[in-house]
């Protein structure tokens, strides 16, 4: 019986965690992947993942960074194992479409559209600081960059979705 | 800083609130400002995806925490068919929760201090308040009215406690970093105290609402509580 006690405290930690961070986990592999169902698999490897690395995390007020890490890696890893081809916005499959599911707001779906069609290279920092409120130094170190190739980047991104929306608000 | 500088700060960032000077004699950049804010809101809210319920995956047996319960006694091999069986019992009573189900907090005190963790980064020393734009959009006109004298407000975010989106705000203390959680809809009927390893301060009851407040152990408190107190009016 004297294992039970750290198997549970270890279990505990892990549902703690996971029960604060896993909707930011969606949501990024989501916005990563283009694609519900792959960013579902995604994140059930990730959750497989963290579980077997948890006791790397020492200190818990980094868990966020680390889970969206793993993540990072996991959808990396699917897309090494699957070589899916570039998304056409036009010919999407049904588990792609379902991320562009209509509400009944059709700014938002716009606004959703534009961000899908975003290359990857901007949308994902994008996500990381509008959703998960990265400072553009912990996206530069998340993505490897350098702070300023963020800053460009966001700011583009910022640029093309604005093009777009008032495109559509002229159309 | 002249107009392209500004777009492109105020691009990369529609938080930034450096460019005052040039901000105040600049009517075209003022206007750009604010349709970068307002770009900024509906993005924000395409990014908020619905998120499905996502099942936990089989969870094997971690073999490091037995080395560690069994240190100093020498580990007996069980027969595979045992690990084996003991795995698939494993995995049958924990592969079936859900994750979102798979958390219940015994308490809102137990809550507010796992989100304490949700954003570690809103715990950092600061001398840059968050803008008044900011401040506003996150303290929705629906939810309450806050001004800026509660203290040198420094993070301001929406996120959700016990199922209800809530102002999520850090005030620069004396230690450090002051958490301050606006929950309009919990209602408690005394003070509860929150103290876990690192972190001490109270949920406070106000009105039909309460007000999470919490800093590092030996912060002082009572003086941002009460500037907290007066500076918040629930909406409803």
């Amino acid at each position: 019986m004297q294992k039970a006690n750290p198997d549970r405290q270890r279990r505990h930690r892990f549902d703690r965690l996971v029960g604060v961070f896993h909707q930011d986990m969606y949501r990024y592999a989501a916005w990563l992947s283009r694609d519900k169902a792959i960013a579902e698999d995604v994140v059930q490897e990730a959750l497989l993942r963290a579980w077997k690395s948890l006791d790397a995390l020492r200190d818990d007020a980094a868990a966020k960074p680390w889970l969206l890490t793993i993540v990072r890696r996991e959808n990396a890893r699917y897309f090494e194992r699957r070589r899916l081809e570039t998304v056409d916005i036009d010919n999407l499959t049904a588990s792609q479409a379902a991320l562009l599911a209509q509400e009944p707001d059709e700014d938002l779906n716009d606004m959703r559209a534009a961000i899908y069609a975003l290359d990857d290279d901007y949308r994902e920092p994008l996500v990381l600081q509008v959703l998960m409120g990265f400072s553009t130094n912990e996206i530069a170190e998340q993505m490897g960059l350098k702070q300023g190739a963020v800053l460009t980047r966001l700011h583009r991104a910022r640029a093309m979705l604005k093009e777009v929306m008032d495109d559509e608000t002229a159309a | 800083m002249n107009c392209e500088e500004y777009r492109e700060a105020i691009a990369a960032d529609p938080s930034f609130d450096g460019g005052a000077g040039h901000l105040t004699g600049c009517a075209v950049c003022q206007e750009y400002r604010s349709e970068m804010v307002a770009l900024e809101d509906r993005i924000s809210r395409a990014l908020m995806l619905e998120v499905p319920d996502i099942e936990m995956p089989a969870l094997p047996e971690i073999e490091t925490a037995n080395v560690v319960a069994m240190a100093g006694r020498r580990r007996v091999s069980a027969p595979a068919w045992f690990a084996m069986a003991a795995t698939v019992l494993l995995a049958a009573v924990l592969g079936v929760r859900l994750v979102n189900t798979g958390i219940e907090y015994d308490s809102l005190a137990e809550e507010v201090l796992a989100h304490l963790q949700h954003e570690p980064y809103a715990l950092r020393v600061s001398d840059t308040p968050v803008s008044e734009q900011r401040l506003q959009s996150v303290v929705s006109r629906d939810v309450a009215q806050m001004d800026h004298s509660a203290g040198l407000i420094t993070y301001a975010q929406t996120c959700v406690i016990h199922g209800h989106e809530v102002p999520h705000l850090v005030i620069q203390g004396e230690k450090g970093p002051v958490t301050i959680l606006l929950m309009p809809e919990e209602m408690i009927s005394d003070a509860l105290p929150v103290i876990d390893e690192n972190t001490e301060g109270v949920i406070l009851p106000v009105g039909s609402g309460s007000i999470a407040i919490l800093g590092q152990r030996g912060e002082r408190l009572e003086n941002i509580e009460r500037s907290v107190l007066n500076s918040v009016m629930w909406s409803t």
